[in-house]
């Protein structure tokens, strides 16, 4: 397990375990007899706080590496290690309260619930936590003013536009606080000025919340403005620094 | 993921079986000896006891983590032999009724059998387990599973309503239907509710059909592609609520019209027969008189009455004889234990002990006895036998004989059926014979004596009506030379259902032994058994349709979680547990069955009484009964919904453990 992690930014003022550390992480998929080795070996670490981008060309796994390391898909080989727990080590039923309470997750396409409105979606992951209606409902309400949706919430994401969808999605990923968001491309589906204002706001709750977070994207532009820039190459993250 | 074997989950399932199999055993033997529960009863509690320990097993086991089906399969394995032994070891009592003791062939099928439904009970005591959650920490809640499992039915406030306005609107108009012809029959007991509540239903159900053409109209105006469409999984919806109502009307139309049909036979049985009999082991009787008062102190007894009861031969003057069974009864008494002098549509039941009293011409009928006796067939009996009395006195047998003489002979009580038959009416003569005659040099010289008859019965039963006669007691003990002695005594108790518990008091407040008690179970056994085991199976096959219905479920959630698989991947993300996915289904599963069983128990309801009240008439001369009975047993309804219920749950299984298998990533990479 000694292998040398790559692009940590400072080994010596970094406290004694990082918030996500992946250890050689391998991803294969198979068709058929057909492999398709996507993660090979990546390794990498995030310390709490800390706000990294994710770039890389389409199809080279970026997608893959976010699900691995949000514990969503499982790795081939490799180790995902939380402040030191191994996540791959965790039960169905702690993996599930992993994903619900440590870790917010945004989609490319917001994948907001349909028949809900704005306020009920923001609230799952609290209701999904078995807190009071009123008191699920009271933490979204908050966190809808937060992403600035504070007049939208009795809509159902039908009725809403694609940047407030995002918002809504993003409002969801953060209701129960989480030490870790996973953005995978959250402004892909939106114009330029709109994916500009979400970033703003991811970096805003960043700075505001101190919940670290990797944040997946093609826009060269708004990559570069993030404090830690990775990048994923031939299945291994790589350090932009 | 592949779990490995858990020696505790098969250790404890095994454990749990036992105990279930051993508590079955227990009270098969505990219960049958100790109460006065009647076999069916203590066999129902017995094995409802295992089966529910069955289920626990497989709870237990789920506890170890999933459905643990490996380890529950070697559990029941080992549980066959086990079970064979400990059969082995107490020699239960047997099934059949060839021998009293299990055999070896008997117990082996046995034991597969406990092994075969520990298996299958013990899955779906785990998928109880799984429900919950019980693997970590179990998880009993499920506020927002209901919330997703509401969207996914489309079950709003709006749709609610409307479905509940289908399911009321259907069973109410029919409902209704029945009251209607009441009232046009100009039925009495129909309160102002009554007459409101059919105008409701009738009128709701008018609506419904009012609004469906309207909305048809409507969508006919609506341009191309402005009608809003229905996913396919909501039609299915529709047709699996359906599919159940169907089978649970059905289930429970026809178990009611059986249990009418059990009741009416029940009733024309007691009526006629009393609740149970007083016998003694030996022959002598002859201390009744100071018997009966004993009887008669017995708590729950209501009456006794001394009987005699022998096989003979009536013959009419024609010299037609056929046999019947004559009994000697005691007039004064007999209307404590049975109905029999409600039962006298010609004459008086009272002219058996002083047949000076009966007319020399020919007695009206009485009028309304039973509703039965109407139309043309009852029509055409009165004119064979009272009519042929009354025109042509001189073709009766009582013509030839000296009137002094008639008014000396002994009287006679024959049901409607043997007067029928034998063209007779009260006040003809017919002759008796019995076969315990005095020994001859070729053995026992049959005795004769002319009756005349006093009254003509009528207790709706056929077998009654053609095949009993009844003379006095007195009368009885001289024709058959028994001197004071009588057969034994007819009782009555406050509960029929007791017969059994009572009798058994009856008897031991006589000292027991030679005493004994017969309820009326015990003397129509068979007759008992056949109609129950003829429920039983048309129990059996008319669940196949509420199990047809299930697989409609079944399909309905395949479809759901194929459509639904992107929602869950994503709740999954969110930290949704298996447990809650798999309770989502189920919930669906489970609501689609129960608003179809609610459906169903109230067409059914209301099919009943329609059919009460608008009375569908039988061929009485097929079933001797000339409306279909009905009778609405709450007990059976509620094992009806018990059922149905049980069925959907276990068809929400496969589609619900599925769902909740699959990964957060798997309905992700969808598009
Ligand atoms: N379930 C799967 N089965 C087979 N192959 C898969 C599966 N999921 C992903 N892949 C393959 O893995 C590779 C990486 O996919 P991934 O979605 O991670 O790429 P990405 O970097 O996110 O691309 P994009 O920028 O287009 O989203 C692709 O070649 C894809 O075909
Ligand atoms: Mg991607």
């Amino acid at each position: 397990m000694g292998e040398p992690i790559i692009g940590t930014q400072s080994i010596s003022s970094a406290p004694a375990l990082a918030l996500l550390e992946a250890r050689a992480v391998h991803k294969s998929y198979w068709l058929g007899q057909k492999e398709i080795h996507v993660l090979r070996g990546a390794s990498f670490s995030l310390h709490a706080g800390e706000m990294a981008s994710l770039v890389g060309p389409s199809g080279v796994g970026k997608s893959t590496f976010l699900h691995v390391i949000g514990t969503l898909d499982p790795a081939t080989q490799g180790a995902v290690l939380f402040e030191g727990r191994d996540a791959t080590a965790f039960s169905e039923e702690e993996l599930a309260r992993f994903r619900n309470e440590t870790i917010g997750f945004v989609f490319q396409s917001h994948y907001l619930l349909p028949e809900f409105t704005a306020l009920e979606n923001a609230a799952m992951p609290a209701l999904i936590l078995r807190k009071p209606r009123e008191e699920a409902l009271a933490a979204a309400r908050e966190v809808l003013q937060l992403v600035g949706l504070g007049h939208r919430i009795e809509h159902k994401p039908g009725e809403l536009s694609g940047g407030e969808q995002q918002r809504v999605a993003l409002a969801r990923a953060l209701v129960l606080r989480p030490r870790l968001l996973l953005a995978d491309e959250p402004t892909g589906n939106l114009d330029e000025a709109t994916g500009e204002g979400i970033h703003q706001l991811l970096t805003e709750l960043n700075q505001k919340l101190g919940i670290a977070a990797i944040v997946v994207t093609h826009n060269q532009r708004l990559a570069e403005r993030m404090p830690r820039r990775l990048r994923l190459h031939e299945g291994l993250v790589i350090d932009a620094a | 993921m592949k779990t490995r074997f858990s020696f505790g989950a098969a250790a404890s399932a095994l454990v749990v079986a036992l105990l279930a199999f051993g508590a079955q055993l227990g009270l098969r033997h505990f219960v049958g000896e100790k109460t006065l529960l009647s076999p069916d009863a203590v066999l129902a509690i017995s094995f409802g006891v295992e089966a529910l320990g069955l289920l626990a097993a497989g709870f237990v086991a789920s506890f170890f983590g999933g459905l643990r089906s490996r380890e529950q399969f070697v559990s029941a394995l080992l549980l066959v032999p086990i079970a064979f032994g400990i059969l082995f070891l107490v020699k239960p009592p047997s099934f059949s009724y060839d021998r009293f003791y299990a055999d070896k062939p008997e117990m082996l099928v046995w034991a597969l059998f406990v092994g075969a439904s520990a298996f299958l009970l013990g899955l779906w005591g785990a998928s109880a387990g799984l429900l919950i959650g019980a693997g970590k920490k179990p998880d009993l809640a499920f506020a927002y599973e209901i919330g997703i499992a509401r969207t996914h039915l489309r079950l709003t406030r709006q749709t609610a309503l409307m479905l509940l306005w289908i399911g009321l609107s259907v069973p109410g108009a029919l409902f209704g239907a029945g009251i209607l012809t009441d009232w046009h029959a100009g039925a009495r007991d129909l309160t102002l509710w009554h007459k409101v509540g059919a105008c409701a239903g009738l009128g709701s159900l008018a609506l419904l059909i009012g609004y469906w053409i309207r909305t048809r109209v409507l969508n006919a105006r609506l341009l191309p592609g402005q009608a809003k469409r229905r996913p396919a999984t909501l039609v299915m919806t529709f047709i699996s609520i359906a599919g159940v109502a169907v089978g649970v009307w059905a289930l429970t139309v026809v178990l009611s019209v059986m249990s009418g049909f059990e009741a009416d036979l029940k009733q024309k049985i007691i009526g006629t027969n009393a609740h149970a009999m007083l016998l003694k082991f030996t022959d002598d009787f002859s201390d009744w008189k100071t018997v009966i008062p004993t009887v008669r102190a017995v708590p729950d007894v209501v009456g006794a009455t001394p009987f005699i009861l022998n096989e003979v031969i009536i013959a009419n003057n024609k010299g037609s004889p056929s046999g019947a069974e004559l009994k000697g009864i005691d007039v004064a008494s007999v209307g404590t234990v049975s109905e029999l002098p409600k039962q006298v549509i010609a004459g008086d039941l009272a002219w058996v002990e002083t047949p000076q009293n009966i007319p020399m011409t020919a007695v009206a009928p009485h009028a309304g006895v039973s509703d039965q006796l109407s139309g043309d067939d009852y029509q055409e009996y009165l004119d064979s036998t009272f009519g042929r009395r009354r025109d042509h006195p001189e073709e009766g047998s009582a013509s030839k004989i000296d009137p002094s003489a008639l008014t000396k002979m002994p009287g006679i009580c024959v049901g409607k059926e043997m007067s029928h038959s034998l063209r007779i009416w009260v006040g003809d003569v017919i002759s008796v014979i019995t076969p315990l005659g005095e020994m001859g040099p070729t053995g026992p010289i049959p005795r004769q004596k002319a009756f005349r008859v006093a009254c003509i019965l009528y207790s709706g039963m056929y077998e009654y009506d053609s095949k009993f006669a009844y003379i006095a007691l007195t009368e009885a003990q001289s024709f058959f030379r028994m001197k004071d002695n009588i057969v034994g005594l007819e009782m009555k108790f406050r509960d029929v259902d007791q017969a059994r518990g009572v009798g058994r008091k009856v008897v031991a407040a006589l000292k027991g032994f030679p005493f004994r008690s017969k309820d009326w179970a015990d003397l129509n056994r068979n007759l008992f058994s056949a109609l129950k085991l003829e429920k039983l199976a048309m129990a059996i096959i008319l669940t196949f349709i509420v199990l047809v219905a299930c697989f409609n479920i079944l399909s309905t959630l395949i479809m759901l979680v194929l459509e639904k698989t992107k929602e869950i991947s994503i709740l999954k993300a969110m930290g949704a547990r298996d447990a809650s996915v798999m309770k989502i289904f189920v919930i669906e599963g489970v609501t689609i069955g129960s608003i179809g069983t609610a459906i169903g128990l109230m067409m059914g309801l209301a099919s009943c009484s329609f059919v009460q009240r608008f009375g569908l008439r039988l061929d009485s001369d097929v079933y001797y009964i000339s409306y279909l009975p009905v009778l609405v047993d709450a007990g059976q309804f509620a094992l009806v919904a018990c059922v149905s219920v049980c069925l959907t749950y276990l068809a929400t299984l496969y589609p619900a453990i599925k769902a909740s298998r699959l990964s957060p990533v798997d309905g992700l990479r969808e598009d």
